[in-house]
């Protein structure tokens, strides 16, 4: 008997462990765990026996009742929940896939310094792209002959005044719309102009014949160096970073006097020192300087009266130094491949 | 523009520890941006001092031998295939490592199965000289082991200062005028070029004149010439030599390299003629078609605007820029005339440029050039070559023809300004000092106002007004010594740029709710471009001097473009969708002045906005409508209603039927259709385009105009909706429905189509339009029975104006 209770216990441990399916388990539970399983049969049995025997076996049997529902009970548990396949979510999975359109890099960077300029309380200027040499050269002190009017430089429109020159050009610069702005606002002022300029020449990954610049002018009483060097300042720490320094040098314009050009601390490498900056730990970012008094009388300001200081910067290049584009003609290229990553 | 740093020496002290990498920081962030400094010494790195021990016969070569050379820390074989090598000599030996001038790197090697580890070199490999004819022997001065540059005494460095940078300071085009400059940077004593000066050299007025005419006064301020005889044409001596080659010039003969070297050192370019072929000097225009052989040996044909220096009959030279090659110096030559001249930047500019010709001499003359020069130039070319020809004996009397006026400048400048300009003080005597440290004069000084004499150098067109002077006195002081402060001011509401505004919320709605992506083309379209899409260009603004015949025009539409970018991308996706904002160019007037006076203006400009879809699907057209559509009604508001209306002129691009105009408040604002099927195959597109082109500075303007979206009572009885379908002749347009159903009854406050039906259900040639109409009233809540009324009335009504039927 006593050979029964183990033998019928290893039989329905060996089972279970095979068992794979819940009808199978079912079977098994009916077989020996069931009123008229054989377990009980075994029990009904016992009382027959004498009353020593009877506890003994009965313990026994009731151990072994215990122990086979347990691992019953663990088996069904493990069998139902790898049956039922809908409650495993396979959390890892993508979301569905949502459609995106994208801004081109140009008009990121452009917004990022509208808002920035705007925040100072900036004017937002316009100019015209197809621009007469008159205002994007003469007016700007660049006399006709000055190497800046090289025509390798220059797009001229094939269209010729009553001098028989070529007094139309595409904008070389957006300083082009300085004197528009004096014209149209007067003093006192705060305007920033960005916009599309031409140069003729020849495009590869670091020269575009079109590109993007963006002008600033202020124009006050009492408008001074120390304001635009302060100006420049924060615009870098703003651009690129609150340690952000500036560092300037003597840089020859025909429009402002003094002239300089601006250099932050390459944000690439923190001012250590890396390819882009090409190891000095700078990069040349921006053109300025206080306006020319032959500038501010084309614009009808009374250099007497107010001075004003201007400033450029490439657009194209801080879009190319923000998203660490290597190839100008991507910006004008249309490539989706490109566009997308935006 | 290179610069030796000895040659600096010969003007003023540098001290010993003052290192050329300060130097080159300061006049960076002083002056003018240095961009490289070249030790002479790094050029000769690995190449030392050997002396040759043996020599032995090559086995396998007749014209090679083995030599066995010490160079002090060991000795090494080296096959070498001069015929002038000896035992004993001393000789520079490249070490493997060594690259030399000429690009050649030394390696360990095995000459027809000999073993070379290094390389004894000639004369014109090591970049010292033209000699090939055998390996260089070095004097017995020369220690075994040594570094060759220390034999040389190559201890020069050499500043490469970039032109552009100088653009406007002619005076720093020279070893004197940097001196100069450091001088003020470093508060070091510039010996006077007067002490470079002979003065025991005689001029004679009672020898021959040379006959000098000068035509064109203002092409040819200055000009000043002597003729010397006893000239020995040979090579220069080894000082002026080296000299001229630290600094990247070749040497040619003695008078030629003197002349180089004066204009290196002050800045005058000069040039020296054969007297024997020079009669007189006439400095004249070029005669028309005029051809000139010039010293490199090339056939160069003159205009009228060319200036040149003619003997009276022939061009000798042209001015400023190159000598001609009959008249220069050779070696048959044995007395010279030499010519110190000043010539008008812009004229030899153009020639310059139109030749293709740019020579050291036209860079410096294109800067506006000191007339002072040509004097100090003349003399010092004088003194030298006392030196170098000691046999020279002055022939003429000094010819001076000298149309410049000497008049000082002066400038009045006041220090309390300068404080302003500056928005910081510099003390009083840190501002004089650096002034008169730039060799500016102060003629006088009141308490805050000096009066300040330019000096000549800087007259010729940098230094003109005291705004300059402010630049003087703050970029020596150091821009980056002064205080940053922002401008205080009163508060002012800065002017909005509605059309910025609204184009960046244009951007963002394109982008992130139609999904498009915003592509820049060019500005300029080529005729292939358009031919292709049947658009006429003759019409077109061109492009002068374009780069090539993609870009010869500027574009009127942004069609082209947006074409070409379908074109490029669509292998990359099933469906496409891009946007542009730009500026489009026409012939016609503008609204923008060419200059302050005068009426004349600029050709006509405008922002156009742009979009294009591409897909192999049916409803395109459809789709960019409804694009269009809510679009305009996120800028207009939702109760505005897009009318796409028949056009009268169809653009060349689009097809045929699928084409309409964008009409908006009344206003039409651009056109919307599909690429026409000549188009797609001309450009070899495989999906169907869609493309809407909108006049955005029209929009703009509507937009600002249009009042603002006023809120409607919502109803308070509530509507009836009625679902009608008219049966018409698909010719009948919707928006001529649309309108009488609008107009009908003023209980019919909205209509909506929602369906329309071609098909086998409906005879040939009709369609059947399907509209919900909503009938509200303000007063009551309407019955059936009432708008059953109207139903049938407006169903008459249709079937009498369009001979519709209600369709069950």
């Amino acid at each position: 008997m006593k050979n029964k209770i183990e033998q019928i216990k290893k039989e329905f441990l060996d089972q279970l462990a095979k068992l794979k399916n819940i009808e199978d388990l079912r079977a098994l539970e009916l077989k020996y765990l069931s009123r008229k399983g054989e377990l009980s049969e075994i029990m009904h049995g016992l009382k027959d026996l004498s009353l020593e025997l009877k506890k003994e076996l009965g313990e026994l049997a009731n151990k072994a009742k215990i122990e086979m529902q347990t691992k019953f009970t663990e088996a069904r548990r493990v069998i139902e929940s790898y049956g039922k396949k809908d409650d495993f979510v396979d959390v890892t999975l993508p979301g569905e896939k949502i459609a995106n359109g994208h801004l081109n890099p140009l008009t990121l960077v452009q917004n990022d310094l509208e808002d920035l300029f705007t925040s100072l309380g900036f004017i937002i200027g316009d100019g015209p792209e197809l621009e007469s040499d008159y205002y994007n050269f003469t007016a700007l002190n660049v006399p006709p002959l000055h190497p800046a009017r090289d025509m390798q430089d220059t797009f001229y429109i094939d269209s010729k005044n009553k001098n028989g020159e070529y007094d139309l050009v595409m904008r070389t610069q957006t300083s082009s719309v300085q004197i528009r702005m004096l014209q149209k606002y007067g003093a006192p002022l705060k305007v920033i102009i960005p916009g599309r300029c031409f140069r003729n020449e020849a495009t590869d990954a670091r020269h575009e014949h079109t590109f993007y610049q963006c002008e600033g002018i202020v124009i006050g009483k009492d408008i001074n160096f120390s304001n635009l060097k302060s100006l420049l300042e924060i615009v870098g720490k703003r651009l690129f970073g609150p340690d952000t320094e500036l560092r300037m040098r003597p840089k020859f314009y025909p429009f402002v006097e003094p002239g300089n050009n601006g250099e932050y601390t390459c944000f690439l490498c923190n001012g250590k020192g890396c390819r882009v900056c090409k190891q000095t730990g700078w990069l040349e970012i921006v053109g300025a300087g206080l306006i020319h008094p032959d500038v501010l009388r084309a614009g009808g300001i009374d250099p007497e009266v107010y001075s004003g200081f201007a400033f450029g910067f490439g657009l194209t290049r801080l879009a190319m130094l923000k998203y660490g584009i290597n190839d100008i003609r991507l910006f004008n290229s249309g490539d989706l491949k490109f566009l997308e990553q935006f | 523009m290179y610069i030796s740093l000895n040659w600096l020496k010969d003007f003023i002290k540098i001290p010993a520890k003052l290192e050329a990498a300060e130097i080159a920081k300061k006049l960076t962030d002083h002056t003018a941006e240095v961009e490289g400094l070249i030790k002479q010494a790094d050029q000769f790195n690995n190449i030392v001092i050997g002396q040759v021990l043996e020599v032995n016969k090559h086995p396998n070569a007749d014209r090679l031998r083995l030599a066995v050379v010490d160079i002090k820390k060991e000795k090494l074989n080296i096959v070498c295939g001069a015929p002038n090598l000896a035992v004993g000599q001393l000789v520079p030996v490249a070490l493997v490592g060594a690259v030399l001038p000429n690009g050649l790197e030394i390696k360990e090697s095995e000459i027809r199965g000999e073993k070379s580890s290094g390389m004894i070199c000639a004369e014109d490999e090591l970049g010292i000289g033209k000699d090939h004819e055998g390996i260089l022997v070095l004097d017995k001065g020369a220690k075994v082991g040594e570094p060759f540059a220390k034999y040389l005494k190559a201890d020069d460095i050499i500043l490469e200062i970039d032109n552009k940078s100088l653009s406007n300071r002619s005076d720093l085009l020279s070893h004197y005028g940097i001196a100069r400059e450091l001088g003020a940077l470093f508060d070091l004593t510039l010996k006077p070029y007067e002490k470079l000066i002979d003065q025991k050299i005689k001029f004679d007025d009672q020898l021959a004149k040379l006959e000098v005419k000068i035509d064109d006064k203002e092409a040819c301020p200055r000009y000043m010439a002597i003729k010397v005889e006893g000239i020995e044409v040979k090579e220069s001596p080894a000082w002026l030599k080296e000299r001229l080659i630290a600094v990247n010039q070749h040497p040619i003969n003695n008078i030629v390299d003197l002349t180089n070297y004066v204009m290196l050192e002050c800045g005058q370019p000069m040039h020296a003629f054969d007297a024997a072929k020079v009669k007189k000097i006439n400095v004249r225009s070029a005669h028309q078609e005029e051809v000139l052989e010039t010293l490199d040996e090339k056939e160069r044909v003159l205009h009228e605007d060319d200036l040149v220096i003619s003997d009276g009959e022939n061009a000798l030279a042209i001015a400023g820029i190159m000598g001609g090659k009959e008249s220069g110096i050779s070696e048959q030559t044995t007395s010279i005339i030499v010519e110190a001249a000043n010539f008008k930047a812009a004229t030899v500019r153009k020639t310059s440029q139109k030749l293709g010709l740019r020579t050291e001499s036209s860079t410096r003359f294109e800067k506006s050039l000191d007339p002072a020069l040509t004097e100090i130039a003349l003399f010092r070319f004088l003194t030298l070559l006392k030196t170098i020809c000691p046999g020279m004996v002055i022939a003429s009397a000094l010819t001076d023809v000298n149309s410049t006026v000497i008049a000082t400048k002066n400038i009045e400048f006041d220090l309390n300004w300068l404080t302003k300009k500056i928005g910081q003080e510099i003390p009083r005597e840190t501002a004089i000092n650096i002034l008169k440290n730039l060799g500016f004069i102060i003629t006088d000084e009141t308490e805050n106002i000096l009066q300040v004499e330019v000096p000549s150098w800087r007259a010729s067109k940098d230094v003109t007004i005291k705004e300059d002077l402010v630049e003087e006195v703050l970029r020596i002081y150091g821009y980056n010594n002064i205080e940053s402060r922002l401008p205080v001011e009163e508060l002012s509401l800065p002017e909005l740029n509605h059309e910025r505004l609204i184009e960046r919320k244009i951007k963002n709605i394109l982008a992130f709710k139609y999904n498009l992506a915003e592509v820049y083309n060019y500005s300029f379209v080529g005729e292939d471009q358009l031919t292709k899409l049947n658009i006429d260009f003759f019409n077109h603004l061109k492009i002068a001097n374009s780069l090539s015949e993609i870009h010869t025009m500027l574009r009127q539409s942004l069609v082209p473009g947006l074409v070409g970018n379908i074109k490029t991308n669509q292998a990359k996706a099933d469906a496409l969708g891009f946007f542009e904002f730009g500026s489009v160019f026409f012939k016609a007037p503008g609204n923008l002045k060419k200059e302050i006076t005068g009426d004349e203006v600029l050709p006509y400009q405008e922002k156009h906005l742009g979009l294009v879809l591409a897909a192999n699907e049916d409803n395109l057209f459809a789709r960019l409508k409804g694009v269009v559509n809510n679009l305009l009604q996120n800028l207009l508001g939702y109760t505005v209603e897009t009318e796409f209306s028949v056009l009268s002129t169809i653009p060349g691009w689009a097809d045929k039927y699928q084409v309409a105009k964008i009409v908006i408040l009344g206003k039409e604002i651009g056109v919307v259709a599909m690429l026409s099927q000549t188009a797609i195959n001309n450009i070899n597109l495989k999906k169907k385009v869609a493309i809407a082109e909108i006049n955005f500075t029209t929009l703009v303007d509507l937009i600002i105009k249009s009042p603002a979206n006023n809120f409607k009572e919502l109803p308070k009885y509530p509507g009836v909706v009625r679902d009608l379908a008219f049966v018409v002749n698909e010719k009948i347009l919707y928006n001529e429905i649309r309108k009488e159903l609008l107009n009908f009854n003023p209980l019919i406050k909205e209509v909506e189509l929602f369906d329309v039906y071609v098909g086998d259900k409906l005879a040939e040639g009709e369609k059947s339009l399907a509209w919900h109409i909503n009938f509200q009233s303000e007063e009551r809540t309407l019955t059936a029975e009432e708008v059953d009324v109207v139903v049938s009335e407006l169903v008459k009504v249709l079937e009498s104006k369009f001979a519709a039927k209600l369709r069950e």
